[in-house]
């Protein structure tokens, strides 16, 4: 029999006739630790995944068309507009039209002019409904009210943070101070235009710098700015794709066709959030080590007292002429088998138990709703993670006691 | 079959070292029954743990066979011990989770020519009396029967010597008879060549010879 065979031999003796609650738990706690390894990365890969979604969903779409260096905005955006959206795969493509404006809502309770009452200035976009909804997530977000008609002329829709009021996180003097649905508002464009709105829906997309835009039809926005310069014309242009991750691809795409402007993924945008996403990273190693070494540790204690426990039939094994080294494989056979049961029993805990309940109850954040996003790469490096824990925790206890002589295994003299 | 010249062992170094051999001279002939016997510290067992490669002397020579066995790597003792010695040890020396058979078979594994070990330890355990304990374990085993089934594994790969240390100093009267009354047996019928230490000076009837120690020297020769 060869030697894999004789350490395979006893490592199955040791384990089915060792003390079953030692087994029981020392795989409950590979299985505890390996379920750890992959839980903490995936809800914080959710978070970072919710983060960019919220980016595509309410800010940039896919890919974002911005004016050229030293100019304001983009010029023929009807052609532009049938142009890319002739590309197969390519969703919708949405102008955006922005401004700033001086926001002020019961401005007519004031005392005086001085008074700043409830006022803020936040970027108002002019959007065509009828294509920002095949761009952009926001009147899926829509927590009261409506969102915008194409003709809809003096209407206009505010995010939470604008809006203020129960759901803002905001302090309170930074929003209008809880603006409903149905309530006037006046808008003040930096071209000295003054407008009342009447407040037609309200959005909380979760995602802060959008819930501080508020929306008007682009028709209403061009009439604001000027008819006669800006009916053609947008700050932004924004592509949704059917794939993402293609971008790159419609990029040069979009580039190959003549379009003028800056062209640019997502992601290129997402700076504050991959921040995030990097300090995330960091964090799960963090986190990760620790639960590796803890993992090691354990399983360290439980083999070197089992070891411990077995010295003199250790001693015994090798006068009779089995040779150290299958001694070792032995052990070494166990904690993987240790390793390999917890992360079997640790990955039906995960997608029989966790997951399941993640995607029913997803953890309610203030970026949003997380659920899990368990990466193939964090499976892989839990797998090896754990099992080179195992190989360490296994190998150090048993060399310990191999390396003693025989007569001090067996007689501990 | 072994030949022992100048053996020493010392244990520790300068003021606290211990000389448990101080210059063994001896010799076994192939096919002889020796006891080493002599007071308890006399070396016997330092003696008998070397001779077995178990341990390592601090001097001297040993030849089995007439291989200078001390030139023998760890892993080359390791396999002179699994093909050419087999032990019983003083206390009941048997792998608790095994049962009798799988503990009798388990040194016939480790050499891939043995294929039919598992029909020899059957054998080997009838010759020893234990036909019917083949899946007992040692725990639902007497002492005696352990130790027969200790002998029955040492003798499992057909060693050349059978190195025993006290192995009836755990065993009532009765069942350190049998045990004694088997190795003389195997030594008589099977010419098996057994090397025994004991400090029972009753155990003399059923050796060829007795080996005495005393101070880490052999004392007399040729007693019986």
């Amino acid at each position: 029999m060869g030697n894999l065979k004789l350490a395979l031999f006893l490592a199955y003796k040791s384990i089915i006739k060792g003390n079953r609650w030692a087994l029981v738990l020392i795989i409950l706690v590979m299985a505890l630790s390996f379920a750890n390894l992959i839980l903490t990365p995936s809800i914080l890969s959710g978070v970072t995944g919710t983060l960019d979604e919220q980016q595509v969903n309410t800010l940039f779409a896919n890919i974002v068309i911005d004016p050229e260096e030293e100019k304001y905005y983009l010029d023929h955006v009807g052609q532009i507009e049938n142009k890319i959206e002739q590309i197969p795969g390519i969703v919708r493509v949405s102008a955006h039209l922005k401004s700033n404006a001086f926001i002020e809502y019961q401005w007519y309770e004031k005392d005086s002019p001085s008074d700043r009452g409830k006022s803020g200035t936040w970027s108002v976009i002019g959007i065509d409904p009828s294509r920002e909804v095949n761009v952009t997530m926001i009147h899926e977000h829509i927590i009261q009210g409506s969102y915008l008609h194409g003709d809809d002329r003096d209407e206009v829709v505010l995010g939470i943070e604008i809006a203020g009021g129960k759901g803002a996180q905001s302090s309170s003097f930074l929003t209008l101070e809880g603006v409903e649905v149905g309530d006037k508002v006046r808008f003040t464009y930096p071209n000295g235009v003054q407008r009342e709105y009447r407040v037609k829906g309200i959005f909380h997309a979760r995602e802060m710098q959008a819930d501080r835009l508020a929306f008007v039809t682009r028709q209403e926005m061009v009439s604001v700015l000027g008819r006669q310069v800006f009916a053609d014309r947008a700050s932004q242009i924004l592509v949704s794709i059917e794939q993402a991750g293609d971008e790159s691809w419609f990029i040069e795409e979009f580039e190959a066709l003549g379009i003028n402007g800056e062209i640019r993924s997502w992601r290129e945008y997402g700076g504050a959030v991959g921040g995030i996403v990097s300090s995330f990273e960091v964090i799960t190693s963090l986190i990760n080590g620790i639960g590796l070494i803890v993992a090691a540790i354990v399983m360290f204690i439980v083999i070197y007292i089992n070891v411990l426990n077995r010295k003199r039939q250790i001693g015994i094994l090798r006068a009779i002429g089995i040779k150290r080294n299958i001694v070792i494989t032995s052990y070494l056979v166990q904690a993987l088998l240790y390793a390999i049961s917890g992360i079997i029993f640790g990955g039906l805990i995960m997608y029989f138990v966790i997951e399941p309940y993640f995607l029913n109850y997803p953890l309610d954040l203030p970026v949003g709703l997380v659920s899990l996003s368990i990466e193939p790469s964090t499976v892989q490096k839990a797998v090896w993670g754990l099992i080179l824990a195992a190989v360490f925790a296994g190998f150090i206890p048993v060399l310990s006691i191999v390396r003693q002589s025989i007569i001090k295994s067996i007689w501990g003299n | 079959m072994i030949k022992v010249k100048n053996l020493q062992k010392v244990y520790g170094k300068g003021p606290i070292a211990t000389h448990a051999l101080k210059g063994i001279d001896i010799e076994v002939k192939p096919g002889e029954f020796v006891a080493i016997m002599g007071r308890s510290g006399s070396g016997k067992s330092t003696l008998l743990h070397i001779l077995g490669l178990l341990d390592m002397p601090t001097g001297g020579e040993i030849y089995i066979e007439n291989e200078d066995v001390l030139k023998l790597s760890e892993g080359e003792r390791a396999r002179f011990r699994l093909e050419e010695l087999g032990y019983v040890f003083q206390e009941y020396s048997l792998l608790g989770e095994m049962t009798i058979l799988e503990n009798v078979y388990l040194p016939a594994l480790c050499l891939a020519k043995k294929n039919n070990y598992r029909k020899r330890a059957v054998e080997m355990l009838e010759t020893v009396g234990l036909g019917d304990r083949l899946y007992h374990y040692p725990s639902e085993s007497s002492g005696g029967e352990q130790q027969r089934a200790a002998i029955a594994r040492a003798l499992i790969n057909s060693p050349k010597i059978l190195f025993a240390d006290e192995p009836t100093a755990s065993l009532d009267a009765a069942s350190a008879k049998v045990v004694l009354e088997l190795f003389r047996k195997l030594n008589k019928d099977s010419g098996q060549t057994i090397v025994m230490v004991t400090h029972e000076p009753e155990d003399k009837k059923y050796v060829d010879r007795v080996i005495w120690l005393k101070d880490g020297l052999v004392w007399e020769k040729n007693q019986q």
